[in-house]
């Protein structure tokens, strides 16, 4: 008896853990983002008034807010295209390195591993920062190329959009990196050799033979940074500009600048939904499409 | 017939402190199916890799048809490498396969037409559609053999091309792999540990040992005729018996018998190479021991082989290993466990050993 309830837990304990940490936080902030907002603390009413009977109130009037000022799907929009120009330089850096990883002997694989994981050992904030203090005007960067003659006065090299690039993709890469290698870790080296004796050289055997049996391991990778990106707010707040606005900012002056938790909440609803569910249709066309072709 | 198809000049190869290779030469002439054995660590693959090109030599060339290859990566060697594994894409179904290393110079045309000739020919024109995943070991070992074929290469490297089969399938597929070799005339070189798979596909055999040649010649010769004790130990079963000069004769200490050979020895002591199936083996009421070339000795194990059976014979010091074919009429093949016999053979049937 006690054992069948110990089995139950470990079959059902990722759904304990969904429902738990995912859905009922989705759900609060569901019911905030259809509450109306006043001034107060909390800065909306409930939703269940009992004052004269029961009535509900709710209002929608937060989405069609968000929706109708261009102001935020503006900024979201830019957030997906910070994101989309992340993911693809964290691809195109994160895969040549993943797959001389994964193909190095097993010394020097460990060594490499530990070196992309080394950067998690420190502070999130305390690395944006230092990229902060190598880009500024008096910045290790620009003391350099001034010294080499390269510039003759200092580049303004923070607080653009350049700058959250590169410090999002900085930050991330680990994260398209382990999946990655995690995936070529199995890709059997026969194959690129088979490819090259019959004819193919560097080039086309990684278009016709690699590329095409890494798609998992990019489509995971791309997945966990991608996501992420969308609603990162500590890069842009740090090393971006004013030139650019970006939804985790946004989010963030709404909830804590304005108090508009239900603005926010709205905001944050349908950030989600509009980002999970193109995803879990990939997931699942992607999943049959894998299927069928035994990858 | 020309010898200097395929010429390996002096190839060496080290990994770090490890000589994989040590001055290795071969000649091989084209349509010959040539095999490399030795046990693993022999260097048989390392060289294999050589050839195409996967490895480059520290020294020495390699010339296919005149044409020195050492330097050209393998997609520009007009050969093609069968891997042990097969090495089959998983992502293309069979006919995508098979044309994958034709698909760059071919029309859609002429890639359908050639597909379908190599498909009709390893009889795997039902499995063009199919996923690799759904392939048996032998099917996929078609798809292989045919993905490289269908380039029509002058030179085809096997990595131990029937290892991944089972033993029935295996003997089939021997059979089919000679008959094709001589049908398309293309030279083959394979590297296998299995001596009999060896001996079976081999026109000639160069036998490895720690990355020297020992010995290269056809399957009947080095096996009748070993040069060296490795190689008459690593073909087939050997009995290895110990003699010197004494008196007029050579004697074993070992046996405690006298030995009668053809010629003289160079050396006063060598070994000698006696192979079980030259013994002949008889019930002692039948004969009387001769001084010579025979022995009175107890079967100590019996092994029943359908075709042969196999005896071990203690005699003194020494178990001697013989073969003895089962003919169905007045059968001896069953002589009892501790029964006494009579072992005899002819001198010439004594291979002298000098290494």
């Amino acid at each position: 008896m006690k054992n069948k309830l110990f089995e139950k837990y470990f079959v059902f304990s990722p759904y304990f853990w969904l429902v738990l940490f995912f859905f009922i936080p989705l759900a609060i902030i569901f019911k905030i983002s259809i509450s109306v907002s006043e001034w107060g603390m909390p800065p909306y009413q409930d939703i269940f008034l009992f004052e004269d009977g029961f009535k509900i109130n709710t209002t929608f009037e937060n989405y069609v807010y968000i929706f109708s000022d261009y102001y935020y799907i503006g900024s979201f929009v830019n957030s997906l295209i910070l994101a989309l120009i992340s993911t693809f330089f964290c691809l195109l850096i994160g895969f040549p390195l993943a797959f001389y990883i994964a193909t190095s002997n097993t010394r020097l694989r460990n060594i490499l591993l530990v070196l992309v994981v080394i950067p998690f050992w420190s502070s999130f904030l305390l690395r944006v920062y230092a990229w902060k203090i190598i880009l500024q005007n008096n910045g290790i960067l620009n003391v350099i190329l001034l010294n080499l003659g390269i510039t003759s006065e200092p580049l303004q090299l923070l607080y653009n959009q350049y700058a959250v690039i590169m410090g999002i993709v900085y930050t991330y890469l680990p994260l398209m990196i382990l999946p990655l290698y995690g995936y070529l870790n199995k890709f059997d080296l026969n194959l690129i050799e088979a490819s090259k004796d019959l004819g193919l050289n560097r080039f086309k055997t990684f278009f016709k033979v690699i590329l095409p049996l890494s798609v998992p391991g990019i489509v995971a990778g791309s997945l966990l940074v991608f996501i992420p990106v969308v609603g990162e707010f500590i890069i842009p707040e740090m090393l971006g500009g004013s030139d650019r606005l970006y939804y985790g900012k946004i989010l963030w002056e709404e909830f804590f600048v304005n108090r508009n938790w239900p603005g926010a909440s709205a905001l944050a609803f349908s950030g989600i939904i509009i980002l999970v569910l193109p995803i879990v249709i990939f997931q699942i066309l992607y999943s049959r499409w894998s299927q069928k072709n035994e990858i | 017939m020309d010898n200097n198809f395929l010429v390996i000049e002096n190839i060496s190869k080290s990994f770090g402190d490890n000589k994989v290779l040590e001055n290795i030469n071969l000649n091989i002439s084209k349509s010959e199916f040539f095999g490399l054995l030795g046990s693993s660590g022999s260097g048989k693959t390392t060289l294999l890799r050589i050839l195409g090109g996967f490895e480059k030599p520290d020294t020495g060339r390699v010339i296919l048809d005149g044409m020195d290859i050492t330097n050209l990566e393998p997609f520009d060697r007009p050969l093609n490498y069968m891997f042990q594994s097969y090495a089959l894409f998983p992502h293309l179904n069979v006919f995508n396969n098979l044309a994958f290393g034709i698909k760059e110079n071919f029309t859609k045309k002429e890639i359908e037409i050639n597909v379908r000739s190599i498909a009709d020919l390893l009889s795997i024109e039902h499995l063009l559609n199919r996923r690799i995943k759904q392939l048996s070991g032998g099917e996929q070992q078609r798809v292989a053999l045919g993905r490289c074929l269908i380039k029509k290469p002058k030179l085809l490297l096997l990595d131990e091309p029937l290892a991944a089969l089972d033993k029935k399938l295996r003997s089939k597929t021997q059979l089919e792999l000679t008959t094709l070799q001589k049908k398309l005339k293309i030279t083959f070189v394979f590297v296998t540990h299995d001596q009999e798979e060896a001996m079976s596909l081999s026109d000639r055999m160069a036998i490895m040992k720690n990355g020297l040649i020992l010995e290269c010649s056809s399957p009947e010769e080095i096996y009748e005729n070993p040069k060296s004790l490795y190689t008459a130990n690593f073909i087939g079963i050997a009995n290895i018996i110990e003699i010197y000069k004494k008196d007029e004769n050579y004697y074993s200490d070992d046996l405690g018998i006298n030995f009668k050979l053809n010629k003289e020895l160079k050396n006063t002591k060598t070994n000698i190479l006696l192979r079980p199936e030259k013994i002949k083996i008889q019930s002692i009421n039948n004969l009387k021991i001769s001084s010579f070339n025979s022995f009175s000795g107890e079967i100590l194990e019996k092994s029943y082989l359908g075709s042969f059976t196999r005896y071990e014979i203690k005699i003194k010091n020494m178990i001697i290993s013989v073969l003895d074919q089962n003919f169905n009429s007045n059968s001896n093949y069953n002589f009892p466990k501790g029964e006494k016999v009579i072992c005899s053979w002819e001198s010439e049937s004594i291979k002298i050993l000098e290494d």
